[in-house]
C-alpha cells in the first residue's frame, strides 16, 4: 500500500503546518475545517490558513506553488473524500468529546485500511479511543508533530496493541521518507516523550533563574553550553507563548500522578501569571522575555528583569573560558557561582527525572535522546548528555548532594557504547542493544566508529563509505573552505583515482558550508598583499576544477547553509543529492566580492544550456546576474533548483539521515560508464550585455533599491557575466571566465568598499549596505 | 486633386494588465487576429480589395516576431492577397501605420488598408528578451537608452509639476474611464477575446489618500508612482484606413478624414513632451489653431507627461479623452495609436464634432499626431 493521499482535518496551526508540509512531499491533501458559523465561504477557514501560511516567514511550504497541492474543504460538505484518503490526520482542539464525535463521523465514510490518527500532544490514546470498537483501533494511533511541522523532525508514535501491522509500517515509512521525520515510539503516557521531558526542563529552568536571581541572559548562554539551542529557556519560552503554559501545566497536573515530579512543580509562577495578565505572552504577543524594542529607528534588544518584571537593555551574555570537553563541562557544573549552581540544578533535576521515565515513557533511553534532539533541538538528548558528563561522576555528585539515585543508573554503567564498530545503548536489563538504524540509513558517524579516515587535517576528511565510494567531510569552524580543505580536494582526487570509484561531498554539521574563511583573506588585504589573495583564488579555482574534471564522478550531498564557496564546489559537482532543507546562494556581494572560485562561471553555464530559457544571449547572463548581484538564497532545496543551483535530475532527499545513503547510491550509478564532461564553451556579447546590465543596475540605483556599493559590484560582476571585452563572434573557454573571475576579485579586494563589508560581517555576521 | 483618406472602421479587444490580467496567456498575434477578423465582420468590407496589413508593434520579437503582420494575415483567415508590414515607432507605432496607410492611399498606392497594433507586455518583456545596447553610444550618450519612469521624472522636475497635480489627474483618468465603461459607452470598440470583453486594468476603487501613501516607482525621493503611470497592458486595436471614394463605393461608415498628419522629436531625457512639437506641426499642416480642435485623443504615458504637455499645448480639460485614457486603460504600447486615433474618430460622430486631434509621446524622444475631420 501506498499513501497518494491525505486529509488533515482542523486548520489550525498545527493541522494547516501539517497538511503544508504533506503538500511539500508533492502529497495531495484535503485539509477541512468547521463552517464558519457567521456565514460566508463555507471553506473560509481551511481557505484563510493556506492563504496566511503563503505570508509566513520562515514558511511553512518549500516553495509557494506546493499551496496547489492542499484542497480546501470543511467538514459538513466533504466528509465524503475522506473515503479517498490513505491517511486521515486528526488535529482539532484537545476536547476529548469533540475529537471522539469526529471519530465516529470518519469510522463510517473512512477505508478499513485507511490509518486515522491523531496529533494531540496531551490526551492519551487510552481516552481518545475508550467506547470505540475494535474495529476502529485496527487503524487508529497517534502521530504527534512537533511545530513547525516542516521544521521539527520529531514525530512521536503512540500505537495501540492490535494496530494493523501493514498500516503501521506504511505510514511510519512514509512519515520517514517522505517527510524526513524521525518517528518515535512512545508509551501512552502524558505528553508522551519530548513535552513531558522538556515542560519539566523548562519549568525547572524557569523556577530556578527565578529563585537563583539570575538574569534571563546568563541562563540561556549557560544551557547553550550544554548543546541546547542558543534560544535556550527563556527564548524558547517566548517562542512557544507564555499563554500556553498554564494549559499545558493543567494538563500535566490532571493526567499525571500526584506524586510526579512534574506534578510537584506544575504552578504558574506569579511573574509568568503578571506577564500573561499584560499581554507580553512571547514572540507573537507584544514581547515575552526578551522583546525588540524599536527606537528612533533603531531596534534594541531588551529582556525582563526576573526579580522586578520590567524589561531593561539586554546585555549580550558569553561565558568564557568553558571548554565544551567534558571535563571542562564537569568543572563548570561543579563551581561554585550562581550561575554554576543554577546549571547544576536545572540539568541535574531535568536529567534524573529523565531516568526515573524508563520505562513509563518509552521502552529505552534511545528513543528518548532521539526524540529530545528531534523535538528540541538538543544535540545531545538526556542520556547522551549524561553520557558525556560521566555517569559516575554524576552519580557520586548527586550522592555528594544526599540525592536519591535513579534505579537505572545505580549500576552506574555507561549508557551507550561502541562495541565491534557498532553503538549501543543500555536498555532497562542493564544490557547493550544495537541502536537501530532504518533500511536506507547510512551515517557518517556510524562509518567514523569503523576505522581512522583514509585522509585527514584540521579542516577535512576522507572516509571509506564503502563499495569503492569514498566520502569527503568539513570540519572546519562553521565548514568554511580554506587552503586545508583545498589540499584536502587535491588529495583525495589523487587517491581516488588510485583506489575508489566516486567522491560524495558530505557531512553531518548542520550547515553543509558558510563559504570561504574570511579570516585568512582580511589579513591580507589589510596587509595588501595581493599575491596572497590572488593565490587563494587560483587555489580554490584549480582544485574545482580538477574536482569537475577528475575521472570519476562526484556527488554533492548538502543540507543546511551552502553559501559562497560552498555553493561553487556543489556547482562543480556532477550531481547533487540535497536534503530538502538547503539554503545555497553566492552570495559574495555581501561582503563586496563577486564569485571567484568559479561561481559566476558555472552558474552561466547552467543557464545558458538550461532548455527552458527564452533565446538569445542575454537571458542566461539576466538570470545569473540578478541571482548572484541580488546574493539570492535559495529557502529550500526545491527553490534551489529554480536557481538552477541544482539540476532537474539532482535529488531531493526530506529524511537527513538518508541523504547520505541517497548520495551514495547516486555516485555508484554514475560510475558505470563514466566520463568527465565536456569542457564549455561560452557565446557572450561582451560590451553590449554590460551595458544592458548596467542601464538594469542604473535604474535600480535611482529606484533606491541598490546602494552605491551594489552598483559598483554589480559592474564587475556584468563584466564577468557578459564576456569581459569579447563579441558574440568570439566564444570563451572555461579558463577565459575564471581569468575574468579573478580579474573582478582582484578588483574588488583593493576597493575600500569592499574592505568595510567584509569587516562589517567578520564583527557582526550581517551584511553592510555601503 | 488629392485622394481623401477615411477612418472607415475602429475595433479593439479589451485592454487587460500583464502577467495576471485574462489576455495574458492569449498570444499576440492570436490576439491581434481575432480583433482584425471582428473589424472585417464588423465593417464588412470585402477582404480581397484589402491591400495591406500595417501592423505597430514596439517589441516585434518572440511571439511578436518575424514579419507579425503576414502571420496575422493567415491568423485571421484573411485572403492570402493582402501584404503585410511590421512597423515599429515604438509607442507610436499603429498610429505610423495609419500615416503610411494615408499617403499610400493619397499616391494611389492602394485604395484599402488594415491598420492595427498589437502588444502583449506579459509575454514579450518591454526591451525585448535581449537588450543589447551600444556600449560607446550607452557611453556618450546615455540618455538614448533612458527609462520611460526618469523621463517622466524629468518633466516633474522641469514644469514643477507636483506629485499631487499628478494624483488628481490619475483619479480623473480613473474615474472618467470607469464612468465611460459603466454607461457602456466603451462596450462597441470591443471585441471580446476568449469570452473576455471587459477592460482590467481600471482601478474604479482608487482614492487620492491610497495613491497618496504609494513609493515612487523609478526615483526613490520621486514623484511619480505606479498610480500616475499607464500600466503594463495586453491588448490589439485595429482601424480599417481607405480612400473616401472606395467608401462611399461601399457603403461602408466614414468616421471621419484624415486631415492632416506629423511625427516630431525632442531629447530623448524629456520624450513625454512629444505630442507638443507633433500636434503643432500637424495643426498647421491642417491649417487649424488648437482652439479649432473639439475633441484630443492625447495618450496618457504618465500623468505628469500630460500635464507637461498642457503647459504647452492648453487643451481644454472639457476636450480631453472624453471615456478616459491610458492610465486607467492601459498602455499596450504598439496598440495604443490606433486606439486613439480611431476613439478620436469614433468619439466626432458621437460627440458631432468636426476637429479631433490624436496625439503621442515616443520613448527615445519622439512625438506624433494625427488630425481628423468629420465627414459632414
Amino acid at each position: 500500500m501506498n499513501i497518494e493521499k491525505v486529509a488533515v482535518i482542523g486548520a489550525g496551526v498545527m493541522g494547516s503546518g501539517i497538511a503544508a508540509h504533506i503538500a511539500n512531499a508533492g502529497i495531495s491533501v484535503d485539509l477541512l475545517d468547521i463552517v464558519p458559523k457567521d456565514g460566508g465561504r463555507r471553506n473560509a477557514m481551511a481557505e484563510a490558513a493556506i492563504a496566511k501560511m503563503l505570508k509566513m516567514e520562515p514558511s511553512p511550504f518549500m516553495h509557494p506553488k506546493n499551496a496547489r497541492m492542499i484542497t480546501p474543504g470543511n467538514i459538513e460538505d466533504d466528509l465524503a473524500r475522506l473515503a479517498q484518503a490513505d491517511w486521515v490526520i486528526e488535529a482539532v482542539i484537545e476536547n476529548p468529546a469533540v475529537k471522539q464525535a469526529l471519530y465516529h463521523q470518519l469510522a463510517a465514510v473512512c477505508r478499513a485500511d485507511t490509518l486515522i490518527s491523531s496529533n494531540t500532544s496531551t490526551l492519551p490514546l487510552s481516552v481518545l479511543t475508550r467506547a470505540f470498537p475494535d474495529s476502529f483501533k485496527h487503524h487508529f494511533m497517534i502521530t504527534h508533530f512537533f511545530n513547525p511541522p516542516r521544521y521539527m523532525r520529531l514525530l512521536e508514535l503512540v500505537i495501540p496493541a492490535g494496530l494493523n501491522q501493514d498500516l503501521l509500517d506504511t505510514v511510519s515509512n512514509f512519515a520517514d521518507v517522505k517527510l524526513g521525520k524521525g518517528c518515535v515510539v512512545c508509551n501512552d503516557s502524558p505528553g508522551f516523550i519530548a513535552n513531558r521531558i522538556g515542560t519539566f526542563w523548562l519549568q525547572t529552568a524557569l523556577l530556578e533563574a527565578i529563585s537563583g536571581n539570575l538574569s534571563v541572559e546568563q541562563c540561556d548562554a549557560a544551557m547553550s553550553l550544554f548543546g541546547i539551542p542558543k534560544t535556550g529557556v527563556f527564548g524558547l519560552l517566548d517562542l512557544i507563548g507564555l499563554d500556553l503554559l498554564p494549559h499545558i501545566m493543567q494538563s500535566f497536573k490532571q493526567n499525571l500522578s500526584a506524586n510526579d515530579r512534574l506534578s510537584l512543580i506544575c504552578a504558574v509562577p506569579p511573574l509568568l501569571q503578571s506577564m500573561i495578565n499584560q499581554g507580553l505572552t512571547g514572540r507573537k504577543g507584544q514581547g515575552g522575555f526578551y522583546r525588540l524594542q524599536a527606537d528612533d529607528g533603531n531596534k534594541t534588544k531588551q529582556a525582563i528583569d526576573l526579580q522586578t518584571g520590567e524589561y531593561r537593555l539586554s546585555e549580550k551574555c558569553q561565558i568564557t573560558g568553558v571548554s565544551h570537553k567534558a571535563y571542562g563541562l564537569r568543572v563548570f557544573l561543579d563551581g561554585c557561582g550562581a550561575l554554576n549552581r543554577y546549571a547544576w540544578r536545572a540539568l541535574s533535576e531535568t536529567l534524573t527525572y529523565s531516568a526515573g521515565l524508563i520505562p513509563e515513557i518509552a521502552a529505552d533511553i534511545n528513543a528518548v535522546d532521539t526524540a529530545m534532539r528531534l523535538g528540541f533541538n538538543w544535540r545531545y538528548g538526556p542520556f547522551e548528555l549524561l553520557d558525556r558528563l560521566g555517569v559516575d561522576w554524576f552519580v557520586d555528585k548527586l550522592t555528594g548532594e544526599n540525592r536519591p539515585i535513579p534505579g537505572f543508573l545505580s549500576s552506574r554503567q555507561s549508557l551507550y557504547r561502541t562495541q565491534n564498530a557498532e553503538l549501543q545503548f543500555k536498555d532497562i536489563t542493564n544490557h547493550y542493544q544495537p541502536v537501530p538504524r532504518q533500511e536506507g540509513v547510512l551515517l557518517l558517524s556510524d562509518v567514523k566508529r569503523r576505522g581512522p579516515p583514509l585522509l585527514t587535517n584540521t579542516s577535512a576528511s576522507l572516509w571509506d563509505i564503502g563499495d569503492g565510494i569514498v566520502c569527503l567531510e568539513f570540519h572546519s569552524k562553521m565548514n568554511t573552505l580554506d587552503p586545508d580543505i583545498l589540499d584536502l580536494i587535491r588529495q583525495s582526487i589523487t587517491l581516488i583515482k588510485q583506489d575508489y570509484q566516486s567522491l560524495v561531498i558530505y557531512n553531518e554539521a548542520e550547515n553543509f558550508s558558510a563559504g570561504a574563511n574570511l579570516t585568512l583573506l582580511v589579513p591580507a588585504i589589510l596587509q595588501q598583499d595581493w599575491t596572497t589573495v590572488e593565490g587563494i583564488i587560483r587555489h580554490g579555482q584549480q582544485s574545482y576544477l580538477a574536482l569537475k574534471y577528475a575521472p570519476f564522478p562526484v556527488v554533492g550531498a548538502p543540507s543546511g547553509l551552502a553559501l559562497g564557496g560552498g555553493c561553487e564546489i556543489l556547482l562543480h559537482c556532477d550531481a547533487i543529492a540535497a536534503h530538502a532543507e538547503l539554503y545555497a546562494g553566492l552570495v559574495e556581494a555581501g561582503v563586496g566580492l563577486a564569485p571567484g572560485w568559479g561561481g559566476c562561471k558555472e552558474l552561466l553555464r547552467r543557464w545558458l544550456a538550461f532548455p527552458k530559457r527564452p533565446g538569445g544571449p542575454m537571458p542566461p547572463i539576466a538570470r545569473t546576474f540578478e541571482t548572484i548581484a541580488l546574493a539570492r538564497v535559495s529557502k529550500s532545496a526545491q527553490e534551489a533548483r529554480e536557481l538552477l543551483f541544482l539540476s532537474k535530475d539532482d535529488g531531493i532527499t526530506m529524511n537527513k539521515d538518508r541523504v547520505l545513503a541517497d548520495a551514495k547510491a547516486r555516485a555508484l550509478a554514475l560510475a558505470k560508464n563514466y566520463q568527465a564532461p565536456e569542457p564549455a564553451v561560452y557565446v557572450l556579447p561582451g560590451k553590449s550585455a554590460w551595458a544592458a546590465l548596467d542601464m538594469a543596475v542604473h535604474n535600480l540605483q535611482s529606484a533606491g533599491k541598490a546602494s552605491a556599493y551594489d552598483v559598483e559590484i554589480s559592474r564587475q560582476l556584468a563584466f564577468v557575466l557578459s564576456g569581459g571585452d569579447t563579441d558574440i563572434t568570439r566564444p570563451l573557454n572555461e579558463q577565459d571566465l575564471l581569468d575574468l573571475e579573478r580579474q573582478a576579485f582582484l578588483h574588488l579586494v583593493r576597493q575600500p568598499g569592499t574592505l568595510a563589508r567584509l569587516e562589517h560581517m567578520l564583527k557582526t555576521g550581517k551584511p553592510l549596505r555601503n | 486633386m488629392m485622394k481623401n483618406v477615411v477612418i472607415a472602421g475602429y475595433a479593439r479587444s479589451p485592454f487587460t494588465p500583464a502577467f495576471k490580467g485574462a489576455l495574458a496567456a492569449v498570444r499576440p498575434d492570436e490576439l491581434a487576429a481575432q480583433v482584425i477578423k471582428a473589424l472585417v465582420q464588423k465593417t464588412g468590407v470585402d477582404p480581397n480589395d484589402i491591400e495591406d496589413l500595417i501592423m505597430g508593434c514596439a517589441f516585434p520579437e518572440g511571439e511578436q516576431g518575424l514579419n507579425l503582420a503576414r502571420l496575422v494575415v493567415h491568423l485571421a483567415q484573411l485572403p492570402v492577397s493582402i501584404a503585410g508590414v511590421t512597423v515599429n515607432r515604438f509607442c507610436g507605432s499603429s498610429m505610423q501605420a495609419i500615416h503610411i496607410a494615408a499617403g499610400a492611399i493619397q499616391m494611389n498606392a492602394g485604395e484599402v488598408f488594415i491598420c492595427a497594433g498589437v502588444e502583449s507586455m506579459s509575454r514579450i518583456p518591454m526591451g525585448g528578451f535581449n537588450y543589447l545596447p551600444h556600449p560607446g553610444l550607452y557611453q556618450n550618450y546615455p540618455q538614448a537608452y533612458i527609462s520611460m519612469g526618469e523621463t517622466a521624472e524629468n518633466l516633474a522636475r522641469k514644469y514643477q509639476i507636483s506629485r499631487a497635480d499628478q494624483e488628481s489627474f490619475a483619479l480623473l483618468s480613473q474615474q472618467k474611464t470607469y464612468a465611460a465603461q459603466q454607461q457602456g459607452l466603451l462596450t462597441d470598440e470591443i471585441i471580446p477575446i476568449a469570452g473576455n470583453a471587459v477592460d482590467g486594468c481600471l482601478r474604479p476603487g482608487s482614492t487620492a489618500a491610497a495613491m497618496s501613501e504609494l513609493k515612487p516607482a523609478f526615483l526613490e525621493h520621486g514623484s511619480v508612482t505606479a498610480a500616475t503611470s499607464s500600466p503594463l497592458t495586453d491588448g490589439a486595436a485595429a482601424v480599417l484606413v481607405c480612400s473616401e471614394a472606395y467608401a462611399d463605393a461601399h457603403g461602408l461608415p466614414k468616421l471621419a478624414r484624415i486631415k492632416a498628419v506629423a511625427v516630431s522629436a525632442c531629447l530623448p531625457e524629456i520624450m513625454g513632451i512629444g505630442p507638443v512639437a507633433a500636434a503643432q506641426k500637424a495643426l498647421k499642416r491642417a491649417g487649424l489653431t488648437l482652439t479649432d480642435i473639439d475633441i484630443v485623443e492625447l495618450n496618457e504615458a504618465f500623468a505628469v507627461q500630460v500635464l507637461a504637455v498642457l503647459r504647452d499645448l492648453p487643451i481644454a480639460l472639457e476636450k480631453l479623452n472624453l471615456d478616459g485614457g491610458a492610465i486607467a486603460l492601459g498602455h499596450p504600447l504598439g496598440a495604443t495609436g490606433a486606439r486613439i486615433t480611431g476613439k478620436a474618430a469614433s468619439l466626432l460622430k458621437r460627440e458631432n464634432r468636426r476637429f479631433a486631434l490624436a496625439t503621442q509621446c515616443i520613448g527615445g524622444g519622439q512625438g506624433i499626431a494625427t488630425i481628423l475631420e468629420a465627414v459632414s
